[in-house]
């Protein structure tokens, strides 16, 4: 069991290493490791106008993308938790699992097909992106909410504090919120790291001036490989922060849960 | 206050079950346990009490006023739910100062009222801890303060001890019933154990399918049910199945016995309820309803035994403290109730 474990970390992270060795590496060809050390692929990736352009897009997509599922999400898990009919919520369950199954080749072309129309001609603007990633997103931070509304018994949270004699805003804000803070932050970072990841919708529906991160990383693989290892590393780094942010709010959340 | 039921009538939307015309009243201070198999509608009584279902039918008057169309909200209940349904980021503290909080009361008059309530379920002590550091039965008291802090005009208890293990049940049952008649109030209580109904509440109101079978205290459930359906879910019973001889005499299964017929005609069938520890070991003086048969189980229970006895195809069961063998019993006349012969 140690040995498989050690294996698969080996392989998850011998490619990391050596992207991260890659990237201070001041020549490599034809050898096992790079030799000599410097900064100026990170200088170069820095200096890069499309590179820094792309940077600030996919950050301004991610955070619209979590604004938008936070707000979006956490009123629709609600609804889908408390409807009553089972049909609805079974309909409502397929429907928003869809995005997770169904290919992004295939979410990109219908996006591409409807956004290229007269009536909606905005098939490279920056919000269609939004919406695009929205759709991705949405899901995995209502499976986090849904799963830990259920796991409260929100039901009959609110129940009671309907009974001591709380209004519906007053529920929300002083029961609702505050009991789904950790899957709301957790399923939130899972979205923001969906989305600065997320490479083949983007691909397809960005425009030239609003191409996200991981799509102008793809020209760089056909440079340098200094350069490519450098601009790769910042993604790797922006992915990490995300992750470790998203294992810190889960944990508070699965020390809650286990103490319950 | 008093809380009165009046023809209170709810079905389920897509489902025939709910309540049909339930009426009872609870009266200042009294503790009135509703109870009945699952599914009888006993927890829809204390939803409709509460405010988070409408009526179909009928009324609920909380001190003669009429409140059924009161939303939940208004209706100042204070309810203790099964699982206790404590705000699980707040401390016992914040949970029992809510209805508080919610009432605009000062901060300082709150944290005041919410200690003294947790100090009357003995839990001050424990005021900044949350939900999730307290055991099952601190939850419980935590629920029953909150419950109450805010001097509600009724108190509903939903199975409260169910998810309770046995030892600290019994233990609980106690410390509620002390901090409901300390506050004296109205107080209606689901339960699906009978033990705990009985133990704990002046009156007891039997449900089955919807309806309300029997209301009266402890003792004349259990003494005088009114129906066989009462006899069989209070206590162990043997319902003997008969047809009236005349006035003083019943045919049965065990032969011709002797028991008040109640006034029902003869050639009328009849079910006669007899309590287990109500049949007595031997022979009659008189002769009189005696029972000869063998023992096909004898289970012993610590302080007693229950006996299966078979005669005449029949089987009788008997609750006995002595040892020994048994073969021959009686019925005393006294012991025997005439009930109608219901399906």
């Amino acid at each position: 069991m140690g040995a498989v474990t050690a294996l698969y970390i080996a392989y998850l992270l011998t490619p990391i290493a050596l992207l991260a060795i890659g990237s201070v590496g001041a020549t490599w060809s034809n050898t096992m490791l790079p030799e000599g050390t410097t900064l100026r692929w990170f200088e170069a990736v820095l200096a890069d106008r499309s590179f820094r352009q792309a940077f600030w897009t996919s950050l301004v997509v991610c955070a619209a993308t979590v604004a938008i599922c936070a707000l979006v999400g956490t009123p629709l898990a609600y609804a889908l938790y408390a409807a009553a009919s089972r049909k609805i919520r079974l309909a409502a369950r397929i429907l928003h699992l869809l995005p997770v199954a169904v290919p992004a080749v295939v979410l990109g072309f219908g996006f591409m097909l409807v956004f290229s129309t007269d009536a909606l001609p905005y098939l490279g603007s920056t919000w269609v992106l939004v919406g695009g990633h929205v759709v991705l997103g949405l899901p995995y931070l209502l499976q986090a909410l849904i799963g830990d509304m259920r796991h409260l018994g929100l039901e009959r949270l609110e129940l009671a504090a309907e009974s001591l004699g709380a209004s519906f805003p007053q529920r929300f804000r002083d029961v609702v919120l505050p009991a789904l803070r950790h899957s709301l932050l957790s399923g939130s970072i899972m979205v923001a790291a969906l989305s600065i990841g997320e490479f083949q919708l983007s691909n397809l529906i960005a425009g030239f001036l609003n191409r996200t991160y991981p799509i102008v990383l793809l020209q760089a693989f056909y440079g340098a490989t200094g350069f490519a290892c450098a601009a790769t590393v910042v993604l790797i780094a922006l992915a990490v922060l995300a992750s470790v942010t998203g294992a810190v709010a889960a944990r508070g959340a699965a020390v809650r849960g286990a103490a319950a | 206050m008093s809380l009165v039921l009046d023809g209170l009538t709810y079905t389920y939307p897509s489902s025939q079950a709910g309540v049909r015309d339930v009426s009872f009243e609870i009266r200042p201070g009294e503790l009135l346990a509703v109870i009945g198999p699952s599914g009888c509608g006993k927890t829809t009584i204390l939803k409709l009490v509460a405010g988070f279902l409408r009526p179909d039918g009928g009324r609920i008057l909380v001190d003669g006023v009429d409140a059924s169309d009161t939303p939940a909200r208004a209706r100042g209940m204070g309810v203790v739910f099964q699982s206790y349904a404590l705000f699980p980021h707040m401390s016992a503290l914040q949970n029992v100062a809510y209805p508080l909080r919610i009432r605009g009361v000062a901060a300082s008059e709150r944290r005041t009222r919410a200690l003294e309530a947790l100090g009357l379920v003995g839990l001050a002590r424990e005021a900044e801890r949350r939900p999730a550091q307290l055991s099952g039965g601190q939850q419980q008291r935590v629920a029953l303060a909150r419950a109450l802090v805010f001097r509600p005009r009724a108190l509903l208890l939903d199975e409260p001890l169910s998810a309770l293990d046995a030892a600290r049940r019994v233990e609980t049952r106690d410390e509620i019933l002390r901090v409901q008649k300390a506050a004296g109030i109205a107080t209606l209580h689901i339960t699906h154990d009978q033990e705990e109904a009985l133990s704990m509440a002046d009156r007891v109101a039997v449900m089955g399918e919807g309806r309300l079978l029997q209301v009266g205290t402890p003792r004349e459930i259990y003494e005088r049910p009114a129906s066989r359906a009462v006899a069989s879910f209070v206590g162990h019973a043997n319902l003997i199945p008969g047809t009236v001889r005349d006035a003083g005499s019943i045919d049965t299964p065990f032969g011709l016995l002797a028991a008040s017929s109640a006034g029902r005609a003869p050639g009328s069938a009849v079910t006669l309820l007899v309590r287990p520890e109500r049949v007595a070991l031997g022979p009659a003086p008189d002769g009189l309803n005696t029972v000869q048969g063998a023992v096909v189980r004898d289970r012993y229970l610590g302080s007693l035994r229950r006996l299966d006895l078979e005669a005449g195809g029949h089987r009788l069961t008997v609750e006995t403290a002595q040892a020994g063998e048994v073969s021959t019993v009686h019925l005393p006349p006294s012991a025997i109730q005439v009930l109608a012969a219901e399906a």
